[in-house]
């Protein structure tokens, strides 16, 4: 008899499991960072996977699939990194990268390149520009090899998840945003503006403009740019008409910029920490998260959890234990200084690793005649 | 000597007051470039307010020299949960000296805090440390008793923080040590910290000081649950949950919403663990609870204002929520049933089921007495309301049908309810997961149902609302959850398929059915190997292959799938031999494929060890029926030919 089988499958998911990158970046200088001047280091890399935290009484090795000395170029990281995920979003599966770390740890540095650079030849841009590069290289090839049967519609929108909500960065004049799902569509975010581009320098417009608009928000609404995550998502559209068999593949590309490691007091990376209702009026809203780990961990029995994933691990639910290629960049600060959030975002990214994946070809045959 | 009411000492409370506001209103409007602003300032004025403290006492007679005495002492460090004995008690806390040092000990309190709140652990820690060594001399009183408990709770908080839960573990236990003891031996409502710093005419009253002090302890009960929680201790993490929440209730501090999904919540721990009656008694609780809240509002008042489509959102939702805890409870109390009811191949058990039966007068019994020893919810207001919605269901496990179709209906109303909120067009993933367990309802169901053509149907409103579902999602978003569907359709075509061949040989002579039975049968048959083979299918590679190797999640159900697809060849009926040939052939190589797989990763055998051995069975027998039937086959031929 096979009853219950198909309880077997709930935790399903095989496959690739994600891929984590952690990457030093050098010491500080002059820059007016607390970290700054600090010249004793608290880690060093022993090899192209593997590094040594300088922790007491001994120092531990944590091992990755790739670890970025200071030294390493923007051009290596992206190699390793996005060029793979970008080829595969081409072949029609979605694809995330999330950038992890401390605030000061080389995060926007790794994803974007210098601040305030508009100009994206730069031998510094970082991951995303080189991103788009490439995707429209890879692009214009395709199309040039076959004009007439193959098309490529680009297609961005870029939010901000900040306490919980969503807000368009490239529409500032919105409200907040909600997330919805759809039997076709999967996870969206309802309303959210959505550009078309057509090269590279164009969707690097639209994020540079998004970029700026989460400044600007961060002063003019009181929120921080460091306590929001950021998800930058590109949607490809290929259309490939083979003896007028229409097939039209569509893939994501979602870059997220998550919030500095050492304000997410509220996800999953706190490890031990308690919630706090300490001043008289608060509420005790927590108290829910706390039964919830209790229930989560009782034997795959049938339950419900009234408390719901964040709008984060929901919206990219699909990069998370779903079926997309997913890349974690992991930036830490080498100072000692940095030592308690460098240990911890580094047992955040092993975490990760478990996270497991399994991409699959998303091939939708539509009708026979075009 | 400076009075009480001198102009001096109302400095200090204004100091005071100023500080609580500085910390508690203004901060929350603090530039985002400074953000702690107000608590640095808040931290002056608690500076300023310690040194006046320090001399405003010094003339209040003879204290000085003790304190040098005191002083002169070894430091003892307090360590919180190892000591009992509080050692060098020599002040009582209600002596002039006990609330000197009260006051002392409170403005340390209250710097630690600060301290704390602007990423100062260690000067908040040490500034918690004196107020600790300040109270340490002193015998716990209705003046102090709220400080004592204050004070500690910060100091788990902080050590929490640190990841030594234990450290932080003593000072919370001890905390709920010297509020056990002190409601037993004085329990008169303890003076407020703040109420050290106000003139006379601003002392609460004996309800507010009550309640606030109330609070502080449930703040220690709620802390401790966290601890237990990061201490792997579950139980007594869920006993001090359920602690903090009859607290809030019976206190009456929470939010109506908040606490329902709270309490909806933990019921789920008590159903995961078996116990039943405590899940039935959250989820009732519950439901009162959020009937608090109000009533949703309706859908032309939340076109009006944007408030109400806020409320009516959030409401709709949390009732939704909690009608899912109860579908759940009603799943889990009927597959419970199920499991201790059922017989070696699945079926009712009625040996078993009369034992049940005459057990049940006892575990009524039982009922009650554990009934009273349990934790239950409840304030005066609402403890009728909420039994009352216990008695809708039962909580001992169902024995026969009438029972279990009892509370099947009170799941099944539940679905309704959830549905209405959780709509496909726009909650996709709950929706589905509402209607998987509608269908796991069923099934629950049907094993108590002994009609069996009104069993068949049951599995009929199944495969009704998982088909057209599974058809339409999008696979790339959806994966997990189609496969979830198309094994449960599988399961669900063959269960169908296997009640249809009881019924037809109940009632025809065997052997001999009919072609519209056959007709039936074939094609549930074939449904349920396509639904298997949908499932084998969304393994396959992009290039389309069949991987080598299996993934642990999905091992077992891709064996299962194999070997069930096997099955159901060898079972369809059909008088063509080579249509017969056919299901032998594709039979065959399906059991193959187990014993193979098995063969080749010597790890998946313990998963599949019964289809295993079956499927090997089958590989030794298949190859000779197949054998016989090609001879028949061929012997036919001949004979046809010799007829021409």
């Amino acid at each position: 008899k096979g009853s219950g089988d198909s309880s077997h499958l709930a935790a399903s998911g095989d496959g690739d499991s994600i891929k984590v990158f952690v990457r030093v970046r050098p010491l500080t200088q002059g820059t007016g960072l607390t970290t700054d001047g600090d010249q004793s280091l608290c880690l060093t890399v022993t090899s192209p996977n593997t590094i040594r935290l300088l922790s007491k009484p001994e120092p531990r090795t944590f091992t990755y699939d790739y670890v970025a000395d200071m030294d390493t170029s923007q051009d290596s990281v992206f190699a390793s990194v996005a060029k793979n995920i970008v080829e595969s979003c081409m072949n029609g599966y979605n694809g995330t990268i999330f950038a992890y770390g401390q605030t000061g740890s080389g995060k926007t540095f790794t994803m974007l390149g210098p601040s305030e650079l508009d100009n994206f030849t730069d031998e510094l841009r970082g991951v995303i520009p080189r991103s788009f590069e490439y995707l429209f290289f890879l692009i214009n090839r395709e199309v040039e090899k076959s004009p007439q049967s193959k098309s490529f519609l680009c297609k961005c929108s870029f939010i901000e998840i900040y306490n919980e909500q969503i807000y368009d960065l490239l529409d500032t004049a919105s409200a907040s945003l909600f997330l919805r799902e759809n039997i076709k569509k999967g996870v969206f975010v309802e309303g959210a503006v959505e550009k078309f581009v057509n090269s590279a320098a164009e969707a690097y417009q639209v994020l540079s403009m998004g970029w700026r608009n989460r400044r600007v928000a961060s002063t003019s609404m009181n929120r921080e740019s460091s306590r929001s995550h950021a998800v930058f998502t590109m949607t490809l559209e290929s259309k490939e008409c083979i003896n007028s068999v229409v097939n039209i593949r569509t893939s994501q590309l979602n870059l997220v910029d998550l919030a500095g490691s050492e304000r997410q007091k509220d996800t999953h990376t706190e490890g031990s920490r308690l919630k706090e209702a300490s001043s008289i009026n608060r509420s005790l809203m927590c108290l829910g998260q706390v039964i919830m780990a209790l229930v989560d961990v009782s034997n795959g029995k049938n339950r419900h959890i009234c408390y719901r994933d964040s709008k984060l691990t929901f919206l990219l639910r699909d990069s998370l234990g779903g079926n997309a290629k997913t890349f974690i960049i992991a930036n830490v600060h080498p100072g000692s200084k940095c030592f308690g959030e460098t240990l911890s975002t580094l047992h955040f990214a092993q975490r990760a690793k478990l996270i497991k994946n399994k991409a699959i070809i998303n091939e939708d045959t539509q009708g026979n005649v075009r | 000597m400076a009075s009480i009411n001198s102009d001096e000492w109302r400095a200090i409370c204004d100091k005071f007051t100023n500080a609580q506001n500085l910390t508690e209103v203004e901060s929350r409007n603090d530039p985002e470039n400074e953000p702690f602003r107000s608590k640095y300032k808040a931290r002056e004025l608690l500076r300023e307010i310690y040194s006046s403290l320090k001399c405003f006492n010094a003339g209040e007679g003879d204290e000085e020299s003790r304190e040098e005495s005191t002083v002169q002492r070894p430091p003892v460090e307090p360590v919180d949960g190892q000591r009992e004995d509080e050692c060098g008690q020599d002040v009582s806390g209600d002596s002039a000296a006990g609330l000197r040092a009260a006051k002392l000990g409170a403005v340390e309190y209250y710097l630690g805090v600060n301290h704390v709140d602007t990423e100062e652990l260690s000067a908040g820690q040490e500034h918690l440390m004196n107020c600790m060594k300040l109270l340490e001399r002193c015998s716990v009183s209705s003046e102090n008793v709220s400080l004592f408990i204050h004070v500690r709770n910060q100091l788990g908080i902080l050590w929490a923080s640190r990841d030594e839960t234990e450290t932080a573990q003593g000072f919370l236990e001890t905390a709920e040590a010297i509020y056990q003891r002190y409601t037993k031996e004085d329990g008169t409502p303890p003076t407020d910290m703040t109420e050290y710093f106000t003139t006379e005419e601003n002392l609460l009253t004996h309800q507010e000081r009550n309640k606030r002090f109330e609070l502080a302890y449930t703040h220690t009960m709620y802390y401790l649950a966290q601890i237990y929680k990061n201490l792997g201790q579950n139980e007594r993490a869920a006993t001090y949950c359920h602690s903090t929440l009859q607290r809030q209730l019976q206190l009456n501090q929470f939010s109506p919403m908040e606490w329902a999904l709270n309490a909806a919540t933990l019921s789920q721990y008590y159903i995961t663990k078996g116990q039943f009656m405590l899940g039935r008694h959250c989820l009732s609780a519950a439901t009162v609870i959020s009937g608090l809240a109000g009533d949703v509002p309706s859908e032309a008042a939340a076109q009006e204002s944007e408030t109400e489509s806020e409320r009516r959102e959030k409401l709709r939702q949390q009732r939704a929520e909690i009608a899912r805890c109860w579908i759940k409870y009603c799943l889990n109390l009927l597959q419970d049933a199920k499991k201790v009811l059922e017989d070696n191949i699945g079926e009712l058990d009625t040996d078993r089921q009369e034992e049940l039966k005459r057990a049940r007068r006892r575990e009524e019994e039982e009922e009650e007495k554990g009934r009273k020893n349990a934790l239950l919810f409840g304030s005066e207001d609402t403890f009728d309301s909420i039994a009352s919605v216990e008695e809708k269901v039962q909580c001992l496990f169902p024995l026969d049908f009438t029972e279990a179709r009892a509370v099947f209906l009170v799941g099944q109303n539940n679905v309704t309810q959830a549905k209405e909120y959780f709509v496909m067009d726009g909650y996709v993933t709950d929706h589905i997961e509402i209607l998987q367990d509608h269908s796991t309802l069923f099934r629950s169901l049907a094993f108590f149902e002994e009609d069996l053509e009104r069993r068949c149907k049951m599995h009929k409103r199944r495969v009704d609302m998982l088909e057209p579902i599974c058809q339409d999602l999008n696979s790339q978003y959806y994966l997990m959850i189609r496969r979830q569907m198309m094994f449960e359709l599988a399961e669900t075509y063959s269960e169908m398929m296997d009640l249809k061949l009881t019924l037809a040989n109940r009632q025809a002579d065997a052997q001999s059915l009919d072609s519209h039975t056959i007709k039936k049968f074939n094609h549930l048959c074939s449904a349920s190997v396509k639904y298997f083979q949908m499932f084998l299918d969304s393994l396959r590679s992009p290039e389309g292959k069949i991987p080598e190797h299996l993934e642990e999640e999905v091992l077992r159900p891709a064996l299962v799938a194999r070997f069930r697809v096997g099955r159901l060849h060898s079972r369809l009926i059909s008088s063509s031999p080579s249509a017969q040939l056919e299901n032998l052939n594709n039979s065959l190589e399906n059991y193959k494929y187990v014993v193979d797989y098995c063969e080749a990763h010597p790890e998946a055998s313990a998963t599949v060890e019964t289809e295993l051995e079956l499927s090997k069975e089958m590989v030794g027998l298949l190859p000779l029926k197949i054998n016989r039937l090609k001879a028949r086959m061929a012997t036919n031929n001949t004979d046809d030919d010799a007829v021409h």
